[in-house]
C-alpha cells in the first residue's frame, strides 16, 4: 500500500494546545498547503502573518490564492499554485498574485473548482482517483498550460503531486462516454481557523465549511487556530454539532481575532477599509513591503496587532445575534 | 409562499413503484423507517430491489414479499441474529444477493451524490467479493424497473496512472430510485435534523430520484433554520414529509427513544419461518388504522418506558443516570 | 489493580477469550482502532479500563474517539454517540480506514482459516443457495483490506477454525488474486498489514513468517493442547505453545459489574 495519506510522525506533545509560532514551526519549505475556508471568511489569517513572519519559502498553495495566500505570495513564501480562483471577491484581483505570476515569479496551475472538491475527497477517502466530467471541453485540460511537471520539481514532498494532472478513459459502467479521471489532492499542511475548538483537537465550525471538513482528513499535518478553546467535554455534548475530529487534528492554537480582517460568523464581521487598503497597497512591491511592514514584521505581538487596530474599529465589527454578522443597516 | 411537503404515511409510500431501487435509512436497530416499511408490505410493493443492509426495516419487506433482489453489505439485526427473513430466503435460492463491501456502499453513494460516474478504491481486493462466480449484478439488474439505474459492471481493475498504488479497482457510483429516511425532526418543507449517526442518509438523500422523510416530529421550517449547520439534508433534495411519532419502533432513535428488545426477540423467533412472519404481520402490520393501530396495541406503558433520557441520548440501564 | 487470580471453572471460555484479548489490545494503547461489532466491543472497553486508556475508538457508524459510557449492543447503538468528539455517518467512520489512519481493526467472524483468512457471509452450499446465510461483509472486508493491523476474536471449533474459508470476506495472510482467484500473498495485491493474531476460546494463535500458516502461540489455563487439535479443522502446529498467564479476579469483577452487568453478551 502507498503511504502517501499516512499523518507525519505524530509529534511528541502531550497537549496539542501550542502557541501560533510553534505551530507554524512544523510548515516545512516546499510543504503543499491549504489554507482553510474560502475568499474572505473565516481565513486563517494570524497563520499568513506567521508564515510571513517565520520567512518560509517554496510552499505549494492549494484551492485558492485569495486574502490570506495572497500575503503569502507577495512576501515571496509561496512558488506555485493549484487551484481556481485569484480573487479576493468585490476587492478586485488578488493584486501579488497577479503581479508575481505577470513577472513570471509564481506559477499558477488551472483547475476547477469541483475538482478541488473532488481532489480533496478523494484524498479524505484514501482513493488515487475519481471520474468525472468536470473541466472536459475547457483549457483546463490543455496539456500547453499544464504546470504538473513544475509543481513536481517545487514540492519538497514529490508523493504529494500525482504523476500527471488527468487522464481520460471511457465511462465502463453508466455508458457517460468520456470521463476525467482526477488524481486525488492530499496536502502536507491544512491551517483552518475555526469559532470554536476544544484542547484536544475536536472543532466547531458555523456558516460555511468551505473545503475544510475534506482537507482536515487530506493533509498530513492539521493546525486548527481558533477564536476560542473551549472545554473539549463542552463541544461533546453535541457530538453532531462538531465538523473536525480531534483524532485529524495536530494542534491547537487560540487566536481572538485570528481572522481578522475576513469575517467569522457569530465573531465578527468583515473590515472592508482594512481590506481595500491591501489590496490599494499590494499592487505594487513598494506598497506591499510598506504595508507587510507595518501590519506584520514591525508588529511585536498578537496583542500589539490588536491594540494598533483598536477596541473602537473592532467592536464595530462584533457580530449581532442571532444572524451572526454585523447589520449594514 | 413554499408549499408544504407534509403529506400521509399512505400517500407518501403509494409513490414508491414496484421494481424501485429502494435505501431505507439507519442501519441496524437503530432509526430505521419502520412504520414505512409496515406500509410497504400493507400496500404490497413487489420487485424491489434494495441497496445497501438487510436488517431491521429491509426483513420485514423481504418476508412481506416486497424484495426480490438485494445488493448490500450487511444481513443481520445486530444482537438479535441474522436477519430471519433474509437468511430463510437466501438458504431457500429465492431472493438474488449481490455482496458488495461496507466501503463500497458508502464511495458507491458518495460517487452518486457528488455526481460522480465512478471512484478508484483498494477496498475488496483479495476478497470474495470480487469473484466474478458471486457476481449476480446482472440478475439483479433483471429485476429493476429502470435497468440503467445499476452499472453495466461491478468492477473493473486497472493500475492507478497517478500515485502508484498498484491494481485498484474502479467502483460505479450507486443510483436509487427512493430513499426513505427515519429521522428525528424535519421541518414543513423538508429540511431534516438528525442526532446521532447519520449512517448513509446525508448521501442516500442526495442520490435518489425521490425522498420520502418520516419524522418523529414535524416542526416549523423556520425554527429549523436558526441553525443550518445542525441539519442534515436540505428541503432541497426531499420530496414528501410524514410525522410518524415512534416510527421506528422497535428499533432506537437517539434523544427519543431506545430499543424494544423483546419486541425484537419475539421477531426474531417468530419469523425463521414463513408462517411465523404471515402470523406475525397478521397482528402488527395489517390493521384498519395503520400505524396508529400499532401504537394502541404496544400501549402507553409499554412505549412510556423507552423513552430516551437527556443527556445521553437512550434509556440508561441503570436508571436514574449513568454511573 | 490486585494480581489475584481468578479460578479456573469460575469464568467461562468467553469471559477468558475478551480477557485475553483486552490484554492483547495493550499494544495499542494511544494507537487508533476500528472496532467490529459483538464481543470485540466488549473487549476493547475492558481494555481502555485496564490495558490501554488512551487508545482511541472509531466505530463503522462515525463516532471518532467513542468514549461510551454503557455498553453498546451494535455498532449503531445510541450510547455510542455520547461523549464522542464527533459523530457523522458509516461514511466518515469508514474513510479513516480507507486514509492508512487506522493502528489496527478488532473483528469477529464465523469462521477463520489457516492464513487468518475470515468468513463471515456464508458457511456450506451454494453462493446462491447456501446452507447457511450469514451477516455479510459489512466492515470485516474493509478492516481486512485497509487497517495496519487485524486481531480477530473467535469461539474455537473445529468448524470454524479451518483449512480455507467457503467466502474469503477478510484477507488475512494467503488471498484471492481476481479475476482467476489465485491465492496469492496480500503484499503481491499492494496490501499492508495482515492479521496479527488470533484470539480464541482456548488459545491465542500467530502466523509463521515464512508460510504464513497459523500455529497456536499460547493456551489458556485449564486447556490442553489436544483439546485444540481436536477442535481445529486442519493438522495445526501446537509445538511452540506455552500457558498464557491466568485470568484475574478484577477483569472478571469489571466485565461482570461495571461492563456488561445485564449479561446482554450471555459471556456466562
Amino acid at each position: 500500500m502507498n503511504n502517501l495519506f499516512d499523518k507525519r510522525p505524530r509529534l511528541a506533545r502531550s497537549n496539542k494546545v501550542v502557541s501560533l509560532s510553534e505551530a507554524i514551526d512544523e510548515i516545512r519549505n516546499g510543504d503543499v498547503l491549504m489554507m482553510g475556508s474560502f475568499v474572505d471568511t473565516r481565513r486563517p489569517m494570524a497563520a499568513a502573518y506567521e508564515i510571513v513572519r517565520q520567512q518560509k519559502h517554496n510552499l505549494i498553495l492549494l484551492a485558492q490564492c485569495s486574502l490570506a495566500e495572497d500575503i503569502m505570495v507577495g512576501a515571496g513564501c509561496a512558488i506555485a499554485w493549484r487551484g481556481c480562483y485569484t480573487g479576493i471577491a468585490t476587492f478586485g484581483l488578488s493584486p501579488a498574485t497577479l503581479r508575481k505570476t505577470e513577472a513570471g515569479k509564481f506559477f499558477p496551475d488551472e483547475i476547477g473548482h469541483l475538482d478541488i472538491i473532488y481532489g480533496a475527497l478523494a484524498a479524505m477517502v484514501g482513493s488515487p482517483f475519481v471520474a468525472t466530467r468536470a473541466t472536459l471541453g475547457s483549457d483546463v485540460l490543455n496539456d500547453q498550460l499544464d504546470r504538473n511537471r513544475i509543481l513536481i520539481d517545487k514540492a519538497g514532498n514529490k508523493a504529494m503531486i500525482p504523476k500527471k494532472k488527468f487522464e481520460l478513459i471511457e465511462d465502463p459502467f453508466y455508458n457517460q462516454g468520456l470521463v476525467k479521471l482526477l488524481p486525488a489532492m492530499p496536502a502536507d499542511a491544512a491551517i483552518i481557523h475555526t469559532q470554536m475548538a476544544g484542547e484536544k483537537g475536536t472543532a466547531r465550525i458555523s456558516g460555511s465549511l468551505a473545503f475544510d471538513h475534506y482537507f482536515v482528513h487530506a493533509a498530513r499535518t492539521v493546525i486548527v487556530t481558533t477564536e476560542q478553546i473551549v472545554p473539549e467535554e463542552y463541544l461533546r455534548r453535541d457530538p453532531n454539532r462538531n465538523q473536525i475530529p480531534c483524532t485529524a487534528v495536530d494542534m491547537v492554537v487560540e487566536i481572538p481575532w485570528g481572522g481578522h480582517p475576513s469575517q467569522v460568523m457569530g465573531y465578527y464581521d468583515t473590515d472592508i477599509p482594512f481590506i481595500r487598503d491591501y489590496v490599494l497597497s499590494a499592487r505594487t512591491d513598494e506598497g506591499f513591503e510598506r504595508w507587510v511592514g507595518e501590519w506584520i514584521l514591525d508588529v511585536k505581538s498578537r496583542d500589539q496587532y490588536l491594540d494598533k487596530l483598536g477596541a473602537s474599529r473592532l467592536e464595530g465589527l462584533r457580530a449581532a445575534d442571532p444572524q451572526g454578522y454585523r447589520s449594514r443597516s | 409562499m413554499k408549499t408544504s411537503k407534509v403529506v400521509s404515511l399512505k400517500e407518501a409510500i403509494q409513490e414508491v413503484r414496484d421494481g424501485d431501487v429502494i435505501l431505507t435509512g439507519g442501519i441496524v436497530e437503530n432509526r430505521r423507517p419502520v412504520a414505512a416499511s409496515m406500509e410497504m408490505v400493507r400496500q404490497k410493493k413487489k420487485n424491489l430491489v434494495l441497496i445497501g443492509t438487510c436488517s431491521l426495516s429491509d426483513d420485514i419487506l423481504v418476508g412481506g414479499g416486497c424484495v426480490e433482489a438485494y445488493r448490500g453489505c450487511y444481513t443481520s439485526n445486530g444482537a438479535f441474529g441474522i436477519s430471519p427473513n433474509m437468511k430463510r430466503r437466501t438458504e431457500e435460492g429465492t431472493i438474488i444477493t449481490d455482496e458488495i463491501g461496507h466501503i463500497d456502499y458508502c464511495l458507491g453513494l458518495m460517487a452518486g451524490q457528488a455526481g460522480l460516474p465512478f471512484v478508484a478504491s483498494k477496498t475488496d481486493i483479495g476478497t470474495d467479493v470480487l469473484n466474478p462466480a458471486y457476481d449476480n449484478l446482472s440478475k439483479t439488474a433483471e429485476v429493476a424497473r429502470d435497468k440503467t439505474m445499476l452499472p453495466n459492471k461491478k468492477y473493473v481493475l486497472m493500475e492507478d496512472p497517478f500515485f502508484g498504488m498498484g491494481t485498484i479497482q474502479l467502483l460505479p457510483a450507486i443510483k436509487l430510485d427512493v430513499c426513505i429516511c427515519h429521522v428525528q425532526m424535519a421541518g414543513e418543507e423538508g429540511t431534516v435534523r438528525i442526532d446521532g449517526s447519520l449512517t448513509f442518509d446525508h448521501l442516500g438523500a442526495l442520490c435518489a430520484k425521490k425522498v420520502i422523510i418520516t419524522a418523529e416530529q414535524i416542526v416549523p421550517e423556520s425554527y429549523i433554520r436558526q441553525d443550518p449547520n445542525r441539519n442534515c439534508i436540505p428541503c432541497t433534495s426531499v420530496d414528501m414529509v410524514v410525522e410518524v411519532p415512534w416510527g421506528a419502533h422497535p428499533g432506537q432513535v437517539y434523544n427519543c427513544y431506545d430499543m424494544d428488545i423483546p419486541f425484537l426477540q419475539e421477531y426474531a423467533k417468530m419469523c425463521a419461518t414463513q408462517e411465523g412472519f404471515d402470523k406475525w404481520a397478521a397482528q402488527w402490520i395489517f390493521n384498519q388504522n395503520g400505524h396508529w393501530d400499532y401504537l394502541d396495541k404496544l400501549g402507553v406503558s409499554r412505549l412510556e418506558k423507552l423513552r430516551a433520557l437527556p443527556p445521553y441520548g437512550y434509556v440508561p440501564r441503570n436508571k436514574g443516570g449513568v454511573k | 489493580m490486585t494480581k489475584e487470580y481468578a479460578k479456573i471453572g469460575e469464568y467461562s471460555a468467553v469471559e477468558a477469550m475478551v480477557c485475553h484479548s483486552a490484554r492483547f489490545l495493550a499494544n495499542f494503547d494511544g494507537k487508533k482502532g476500528l472496532i467490529g461489532t459483538g464481543l470485540p466491543l466488549v473487549a476493547s472497553q475492558l481494555a481502555k479500563k485496564l490495558y490501554s486508556p488512551n487508545m482511541i475508538i472509531f466505530i463503522e457508524t462515525g463516532q471518532a474517539d467513542a468514549n461510551p459510557q454503557e455498553l453498546a449492543i451494535s455498532i449503531m447503538d445510541s450510547r455510542l454517540t455520547y461523549g464522542s468528539s464527533w459523530q457523522m455517518g458509516d461514511p466518515e467512520g469508514l474513510y479513516p480506514l480507507s486514509r492508512n489512519e487506522i493502528d489496527f481493526g478488532f473483528i469477529g467472524g464465523a469462521q477463520i482459516d489457516k492464513y487468518g483468512n475470515v468468513n463471515s457471509t456464508f458457511i456450506g452450499g451454494d453462493y446462491n443457495k447456501p446452507a447457511k446465510r450469514l451477516a455479510g461483509t459489512a466492515g470485516a472486508v474493509d478492516i481486512g483490506v485497509f487497517a495496519k493491523t487485524t486481531v480477530i476474536l473467535m469461539a474455537h471449533q473445529k468448524r470454524r477454525v479451518c483449512e480455507f474459508v467457503d467466502y474469503l470476506t477478510t484477507p488475512g495472510w494467503m488471498v484471492k488474486k481476481w479475476p482467476e482467484g489465485t491465492l496469492v500473498r496480500r503484499e503481491e495485491l499492494g496490501l499492508q498489514g495482515g492479521p496479527s493474531c488470533f484470539i480464541s476460546s482456548m488459545g491465542i494463535c500467530k502466523f509463521n513468517d515464512d508460510d504464513k500458516v497459523m500455529y497456536l502461540d499460547k493456551y489458556f489455563p485449564g486447556i490442553t493442547l489436544e483439546q485444540i487439535k481436536e477442535n481445529t479443522g486442519f493438522d495445526i502446529d501446537v509445538s511452540r505453545a506455552d500457558e498464557a498467564d491466568h485470568i484475574l479476579v478484577d477483569e472478571i469483577r469489571l466485565l461482570r459489574e461495571e461492563i456488561d452487568p445485564l449479561n446482554i453478551y450471555k459471556m456466562r
